[in-house]
């Protein structure tokens, strides 16, 4: 472990120390379990499970209980009507950090489906740009901080936005005073469309993964640590699939890279 | 004593080794990457067959789990989960624990036929890795957005077989050791408890 690292669990730990308390890293008499501590890196590990149970109280009693009767009550061309809706305002703030990560055939992805789906596809209504060859994709300002190099840091588990980290809890707070639909407009009727935004996704993004969660919760002997382990392992894939697209669009008046061997 | 069982067991090896000149195919570290593709293909289209197919769900339950017990490298899976754990545990604690994973590990799958009905997918890229194949795949189901599902295959005991399922970046076998070491660890490190809790995980299954 490297020794930075270390201080900054110290760090986190200081912070928490005030809500529940840290967890104790095993003594050096059992340097597997240790390695394991420290591997598992959630030095908050105790203030974390009070807040995944509250979270889970809440789910349990109003989030769930509203993501189900959503399914149940509005037809399925709908949701996906209100899902792409939704997904084509988080366009502007993916644009910007497609262009952040320097993934120049992303942004131009994002671009022309931001164009084509709030033009042809009615405000966002039906996904047209996906069947003209523009795929969605996923790009976050936690997701652009890693790409930059910052690391993730020890495990959080935020109230109410459930599993993150320290780079992904900025990049959440970012990615919403970015976000240009904040920006325009004051009075009722904006409050009422912004909470009315906010409502709709909690419903959207729960409701398409009841199936899921409830599987966890019912084959998981600790389902905290396994949502954790999966949260990690998610992030990390989508920032190496971001890493990994080295697919550039080339504007047509830039001159074409000359290749001498 | 010392010197003679070091001559033993250097000549052991070497004769392993030779045996290994041998049978190149045998003693191979790793499946070729088109053979991984053939491997997945073809389990895959004997499990979306069985998934789609007529009869009851007992008949389909019974036919997904000899696909598992014949495709799926389980006693491997299994030592894999229980992590450092596995030098705490006791030989009898160690069958025992095998026992319950294996048959936990075929109710989830079982448990999954009914959301699975209509699934078809396509095989992708197969890439070698250090510890075996990883064959790409695209799940779809109607109604879902197409799933990336990757599939680990390694040769075990000179037949191919999956050592790990990765769905949307996330491991199985990965996901499974840290829903287990986290369970010990707050159980006093006790592999007893872990094989209590899966006993019961079954009991309830029915």
């Amino acid at each position: 472990m490297r020794p930075g690292r270390r201080v900054s669990i110290a760090a986190a730990c200081l912070l928490a120390g005030v809500l529940a308390g840290c967890a104790t890293p095993p003594p050096p008499s059992h340097p597997e379990a240790r390695a394991e501590f420290y591997q598992t890196n959630d030095p908050l590990e105790p203030t974390n499970r009070v807040l995944y149970k509250v979270n889970n109280g809440l789910d349990e009693a109003v989030l769930r209980p509203a993501a189900v009767a959503y399914k149940d009550a509005v037809p399925s061309p709908v949701r996906t009507g209100v899902h792409n809706v939704l997904g084509n305002l988080t366009t502007p703030v993916t644009l910007a950090n497609n262009m952040l990560e320097g993934k120049s055939r992303r942004a131009g992805n994002t671009f022309m489906r931001f164009v084509i789906n709030t033009t042809l596809g009615g405000l966002g209504l039906v996904d047209v740009a996906s069947k003209l060859g523009y795929p969605p994709n996923s790009a976050d300002f936690g997701e652009t901080m890693a790409i930059w190099g910052v690391p993730e840091g020890p495990y959080l588990f935020l109230p109410l936005l459930g599993p993150s980290d320290p780079r992904d809890a900025l990049g959440t707070g970012v990615d919403m005073t970015g976000d240009p639909f904040g920006w325009v407009g004051q009075g009722t009727a904006v409050t009422v469309l912004r909470w009315s935004r906010f409502g709709l996704t909690a419903l959207d993004e729960r409701s398409r993964v009841l199936g899921e969660i409830s599987g966890i919760k019912r084959t998981a002997l600790d389902p905290y640590a396994t949502f954790r382990s999966l949260y990690r392992q998610h992030r990390k894939a989508q920032i190496e699939k971001i890493r990994a697209d080295h697919r550039h669009t080339i504007p047509a008046w830039f001159p074409a890279p000359t290749t001498t061997h | 004593m010392h010197a003679r069982r070091m001559f033993l067991s250097s000549a052991a090896a070497l004769l392993t080794g030779l045996a290994g000149l041998a049978r190149p195919t045998a003693a191979r570290a790793n499946t070729s990457t088109a053979e991984a593709t053939r491997f997945i293909n073809a389990t895959g289209q004997a499990l979306v067959g069985v998934i789609n197919g007529p009869g009851s769900s007992q008949a389909k339950s019974a036919a997904l789990a000899r696909i598992v017990d014949s495709h799926v490298d389980v006693d491997g899976i299994a030592k894999f989960c229980l992590g450092r754990f596995w030098r705490l545990a006791t030989q009898a604690e160690r069958q025992q624990y095998e026992e319950l994973f294996h048959r936990v590990l075929l109710l989830n799958v079982t448990a999954k036929i009914g959301e699975y009905h209509g699934v078809s997918f396509t095989v992708g890229r197969a890439v070698a890795r250090d510890e075996g194949v990883m064959v790409a795949t695209t799940v779809n189901r109607p109604g879902q957005a197409p799933a990336e599902v990757d599939w680990l295959v390694k040769p075990v005991g000179g037949d191919p077989k999956i050592i790990d399922v990765v769905a949307e970046g996330t491991s199985l076998r990965v996901t499974q050791r840290s829903d287990y070491a986290s369970f010990m660890t707050h159980h006093n490190d006790s592999v007893s408890a872990l094989i209590t809790a899966l006993r019961s995980q079954v009991a309830r299954a029915g």
